[in-house]
């Protein structure tokens, strides 16, 4: 409960409740788009870092191996199970489905870094190599969601003008990949040494900035949900909500079978209960165009970020110390 | 002054690039894209500050060509549109130089 609390009155989760209620209210309060852009870039490049350095001082071992290949399974198989979901719960068709269950299956980079400020402030450690766990889970769920998309009836009629390099560098080469690996990297090659010339830009604002971010989500989705909350039926809402729940409860399984500490189990049953809302839809645009992107987007930003981030992240940790007892 | 064709197309950011290779491959070699802000179609309303990917963004084409041009685009930029958001019209339009299109 203390836990659910402090989440719940962190300025970070007060500033996302500002945006989204400004956005309700149909204030007119905007960030400017290539600012909040820049603000995505500098905390993937932040986190990226971080992970790096901390994999440089020894954080990556067969364990951590074995969590990297059991994640990526689990963001192979979060779609299949998110399609199923949708196509028996809700009427929406098999391309709709596809593209949501993608969205599902990846993950939220923000949400990622909302709950290491959680876990970090409910006195958990986690490891720097969660980071390119991360940037592992985007990609799969995007294939498998184009398996399943391409076995209905027309789904496989060529876009006029497409080329097929084109899905491969959005999935592969996309803003977040590219960030969080490279800040991974470069943080792994300059270490501790290297860091400390760049924490007072990079370390010390990074709360600071990650409140200005999340009151700009806040104002997304507070415009998306009033946008196109009209498009998602109760079933489709009630998806939103409890596929977290799944996503995140098979992960506590993999957590349990992997022996990961506390804090790191809490971080990967987040990252598998968050859903996409940047790398996927530009993939589903281009991969599965008919899918309608007021739907999975609507969801995606509207329900399940705003639901992970209240309610989630306490949710999560409780999990994760439930089956992780006496681990740190 | 002469007599050309002005393709006007309402797209998808993320399809903008398909609709480019559309046009070159037509002759239309010279075209502009300029960025939408919001708007409503399909029964939702949009705008550029909703969506955190810019998978939502709209773009608008103008390319101005002679006929033959334009109506080899036509066929194409029609299949393009079976697949993504958008709204392709064609006008008539007067320009100065002939030869540049």
């Amino acid at each position: 409960m203390d836990i659910a609390l402090a989440t719940l009155l962190s300025p970070i989760v007060l500033f996302f409740l500002l945006g989204l209620g400004a956005a309700l209210l149909k204030s007119q309060m905007t960030i400017p788009e290539a600012f909040a852009k820049g603000l995505a870039i500098y905390l993937m490049m932040s986190i990226g870092l971080k992970g790096g350095v901390a994999i440089s001082e020894g954080d990556l071992g067969w364990d951590a191996g074995f969590v990297m290949i059991s994640a990526v399974a689990l963001s192979f198989l979060l779609p299949v199970i998110a399609y199923g979901l949708l196509r028996f719960t809700t009427r929406l068709g098999a391309v709709d489905a596809a593209a949501t269950a993608a969205h599902y299956g990846s993950i939220s980079i923000v949400t990622f870094v909302a709950a290491g400020q959680a876990i970090a402030a409910a006195g958990l450690e986690t490891s720097g190599y969660l980071v390119a766990v991360a940037a592992l889970m985007e990609v799969p769920a995007i294939i498998s969601a184009l398996i399943i998309a391409h076995r209905s009836p027309g789904s496989q009629e060529s876009v006029a003008g497409s080329d097929r390099g084109e899905l491969a560098r959005e999935v592969m080469l996309n803003a977040s990949v590219v960030v969080l690996i490279g800040s991974l990297i470069i943080g792994w090659i300059s270490g501790e040494k290297g860091m400390k010339t760049i924490a007072p830009f990079f370390v010390e604002p990074f709360q600071g900035v990650l409140c200005l971010f999340l009151l700009d989500m806040g104002l997304s989705a507070g415009r998306g949900l009033r946008n196109g909350w009209r498009q998602l039926g109760p079933g489709t809402i009630a998806f939103g909500i409890y596929m977290p729940l799944i996503s995140g409860l098979l992960a506590a399984g993999v957590a349990a079978l992997n022996g990961m500490g506390t804090g790191d189990a809490a971080l990967l049953i987040t990252l598998a209960a968050s859903a996409s809302y940047i790398a996927v839809p530009a993939a589903m645009r281009l991969a599965l165009p008919k899918a309608r992107p007021s739907i999975y987007l609507t969801l995606s930003l509207g329900i399940t970020f705003p639901f992970n981030l209240i309610l989630g992240l306490p949710l999560y940790i409780w999990l994760a110390r439930a089956i992780t007892p006496g681990a740190a | 002054m002469h007599t050309r064709h002005r393709l006007e197309l309402f797209i998808e950011r993320m399809a903008a690039p398909r609709a480019s290779k559309i046009l070159e491959a037509s002759g239309l070699t010279g075209y502009t894209i300029l960025p939408a802000i919001s708007g409503f179609g399909g029964k939702t309303r949009w705008s550029r500050d909703t969506d955190m990917s810019a998978s939502s963004d709209m773009v608008v084409i103008i390319s101005i060509g002679a006929d033959a041009q334009v109506q080899a685009a036509l066929s194409e930029l029609e299949r393009l549109l079976g697949s993504h958001i958008g709204v392709l019209s064609v006008a008539e339009v007067k320009v100065l130089r002939p030869d540049r299109f």
